[in-house]
């Protein structure tokens, strides 16, 4: 029983790390940049947040928040939260 | 005697005078006008050719009566001279930039100046515009060139706007490549003829 709460644990703490808040400024710029090519309102990335392999929530500086993904197409979509 | 001296020095002087304002601008003639002096009178024509300056310079320190003889047919010489070297300098920024477009592709693949969504994005984009430019060719969609070439320019400006900062050799590649790429788009053989 202990080792099964134990092992659930583990699992539940590996699912987590990626969703975490991280400040590479080159990602900010990035992140910034392609929100900027789909003519959405933004400026500046001032926090983003990785949910996953190229998967990204950022927050700008005019509080607007996008997640910013590649699709199963390869395609880059900017969805407004 | 005297008179005839001063006369000689004047002409050489007003020789001189002649020749300067058709000379570039006035620092590197004051440079070369220094190292001059030394240089005797009689090998002055061949090798001051391209730098006019340097004979009014020399003309009144040199000896009386051979510079004034050599001074005065020195000035057609040196007006019939100075637009041939013009040319030359001024051709060099003319050549028109080559087309490589599998160049400017791999230098945008390879480029630090734009992160991988970016590249990635600008890349979706690009895919965009030759599908419409295709559906256009093949008439299946209703535009004008003039509105393709709208959303050419307007992609072309993004990319720019990406590279400008942190890689302005490949922006001035591109930029300079920017009609050729638009005689390519905008022609509908060169155009099926693309990869």
């Amino acid at each position: 029983m202990k080792r099964n709460a134990s092992r659930l644990l583990v699992i539940m703490m590996c699912a987590v790390i990626p969703v975490h808040a991280a400040d590479d400024p080159k990602q900010r710029k990035d992140l910034a940049a392609v929100i900027a090519l789909q003519g959405l309102p933004c400026g500046e990335v001032v926090r983003y947040e990785v949910k996953g392999d190229n998967d990204y929530l950022a927050t700008c500086k005019d509080g607007n928040r996008y997640r910013v993904f590649v699709n199963a197409e390869g395609r880059v979509v900017v969805q407004k939260q | 005697m005297a008179a005839r001296i001063a006369g000689i020095l004047l002409a050489g002087l007003m020789t001189g005078c002649a020749g300067v304002p058709s000379t570039p601008p006035g620092p590197p003639v004051r440079e070369a006008a220094a190292p001059a002096p030394p240089v005797p009178p009689t090998s002055a024509p061949d090798k001051s050719e391209p730098k006019p300056a340097p004979p009014p310079a020399t003309v009144p320190a040199a000896p009386k009566a051979p510079a004034a003889p050599a001074a005065v047919p020195r000035k057609p010489e040196v007006a019939a001279r100075k637009p041939e070297a013009a040319p030359p300098v001024a051709a060099k920024p003319e050549g028109p930039p080559p087309l490589d477009l599998e160049s400017l592709e791999q230098r945008l693949k390879e480029t630090n100046a734009i992160g991988v969504l970016t590249k990635l994005s600008l890349k979706n984009q690009v895919d965009d515009l030759l599908e419409q430019f295709r559906d256009y060719y093949q008439g299946r969609l209703k535009t004008t060139l003039a509105e393709l070439r709208r959303l050419y320019e307007l992609l072309l400006m993004k990319t720019l706007s990406l590279l400008q900062d942190g890689d302005p050799t490949l922006a001035k590649a591109i930029h300079g490549s920017r009609e050729a790429i638009w005689a390519i788009l905008s022609d509908r053989d060169k155009f099926s003829k693309l990869p």
